[in-house]
């Protein structure tokens, strides 16, 4: 891992030697400029926002610390190059008289989890900084302006300890095919895909199809293939106990912009911590053939000491969404749930011999 | 400075992965303690979500075993135009990875898949040989089949 880090940290020196330290106007890119009157249209006039999306970018969600708002147009496209450099290196061949790998694992974090994973070729997270009013920005999250989640407020971190604890006494991770993550169990998405707020998963299928009446906007994201229904002009969220996944939407137009509300979230689908009064308002504005600009609050005062949000670019691509049929593959639950059963007989087995 | 390059190494490292799993934690699924290197040929391969499997069949003294490895998302390379058929039944390929811990199980995820010349599984571009790679210009995303 660190003479991979190391190769990064060289990739990027200059980078970092041009200024990251430089004002937001000298990160300014090309506008994309399209005159709005120009912008496809439905038949009632609105904007036309169908289509197929990707969220795809290398850009993060959280600014790291201490870095600007935006990059040059150099530095980004040295970030990009970057990447494209990585690439393809990972697809240079291997020894074909390589062993097995090291005994006690092979040292990857993450998901990874020390035994490596899978061959990159297999993943696409994304290859360019994200772009939006012309800037190359370095975190999606713009409000606050520091880029990163405000703090938790006293609530906010009692309900943090006491989820912790819940988990900590409920049993062992590995002892409930119910204990294992949503994505794991093939239910919705990979992280805060689907959303709201729909961000990037970093991984591959960050695509969305979207198709719009006057009445109801839906949306699909191919990560868990999770359908969202905005129903249009609806007056009224339905009662408290109601709670499907990805919440219940209420769309309107303001201006050439759609906006979207959603409340009731599903108890499960906890985004980041989040109380069941989050409320999250998301902002859907076609700003050129290729480009929406999705823009999020999230607004829970109960768990948070501010409103925050973020702008990510949806950029429009030919290519199809995938069906994700997810339960039919899923070996990997029961290999994981039969593997700890495994490892608890060996550990009986030792005792008793002891 | 020093601060500033590991927030930055950690950044790229983080979006992007050496060697990548997304659908689930493969450490536990997967031994550390029980390495493998598999060679033979495959005879069957499941492209499905959330992850694919390559069944391949090896040689252990006089007996044959058949083993199923552990890739990622087909949904990713059916945009690239790539498809089971691109494998071929039949053809022979090397494998490294970790068994499961069910030791009952004959699976592994597959952390590197090649051909018997090292050349990796997979491939497609007319610029560098990454999938992708943004560097030829004459590249599209936007390539013919999936299933």
């Amino acid at each position: 891992m660190l003479h991979r880090c190391t190769r990064a940290i060289r990739a990027l020196l200059v980078v970092l030697a041009t200024g990251w330290a430089l004002t937001p106007a000298s990160g300014q890119a090309p506008s994309p400029g399209t005159a709005a009157t120009t912008l496809p249209r439905t038949a009632d006039g609105r904007p036309d926002l169908q289509g197929t999306w990707s969220n795809a970018t290398i850009t993060p969600i959280d600014r790291p610390e201490g870095a600007p708002p935006v990059y040059t147009e150099a530095q980004a496209r040295r970030l990009e190059r970057g990447y494209a450099d990585r690439v393809e290196r990972l697809a240079q061949p291997s020894d074909p008289n390589r062993t097995a790998p090291p005994q006690g694992g092979d040292g990857s974090t993450g998901a990874a989890g020390n035994v490596g994973g899978y061959n990159n070729f297999w993943v696409d997270p994304g290859d360019r900084v994200a772009v939006v009013n012309g800037q190359y920005r370095t975190s999606l999250i713009v409000d606050p302006p520091n880029g990163r989640v405000p703090a938790l407020t006293d609530a906010g971190r009692r309900k943090a300890a006491a989820r912790a604890e819940q988990f900590r006494t409920r049993g062992g991770e590995y002892d409930h095919p119910e204990f294992r993550p949503l994505a794991e169990r093939c239910l919705m998405s990979f992280g805060s895909n689907a959303g709201p707020p729909m961000l990037p998963n970093y991984f591959y299928n960050n695509n969305y199809q979207i198709v719009q009446t006057k009445d109801h906007v839906m949306i699909l994201a191919e990560m868990v293939h999770d359908v969202r229904i905005i129903r249009m002009n609806a007056t009224a969220h339905p009662p408290a106990h109601i709670r499907p996944w990805m919440g219940d939407s209420i769309g309107r137009w303001e201006g050439d912009t759609l906006v979207v509300e959603t409340t009731n979230f599903h108890p499960l689908q906890v985004f980041r911590g989040a109380s069941d009064t989050l409320k999250v308002i998301e902002r859907f504005t076609r700003v050129d053939a290729d480009t929406i600009v999705y823009r999020f609050t999230i607004d829970d005062l109960d768990t948070w000491v501010a409103p925050w949000g973020g702008e990510v670019p949806f950029r429009r691509t030919d290519e199809q969404v995938f069906e994700y049929a997810c339960h039919e593959g899923n070996y990997a639950l029961a290999n994981i749930l039969s593997g700890a059963r495994a490892q608890e007989r060996e550990a009986a087995t030792k005792k008793q011999n002891r | 400075m020093r601060r500033t390059m590991l927030l930055v190494c950690a950044g790229v490292l983080a979006v992007a992965g050496v060697r990548v799993a997304a659908h689930h934690a493969f450490g536990a699924e997967f031994d550390p303690n029980a390495p493998v290197r598999l060679q033979g040929k495959i005879v069957r391969l499941e492209w499905v979500n959330p992850h694919t499997w390559i069944h391949m069949e090896i040689t252990k003294g006089d007996a044959k075993e058949v083993w199923a490895v552990e890739g990622g998302t087909p949904n990713t390379l059916l945009r690239r135009g790539l498809t089971r058929d691109t494998l071929t039944i039949g053809t022979e390929i090397i494998v490294d990875g970790y068994q499961t811990k069910d030791h009952s199980l004959k699976r592994a995820n597959g952390r590197d898949v090649t051909f018997t010349d090292g050349r990796k599984i997979f491939m497609g571009s007319s610029g560098t040989g990454a999938p992708r790679d943004g560097r030829d210009p004459t590249e599209t995303t936007k390539k013919p089949g999936g299933r």
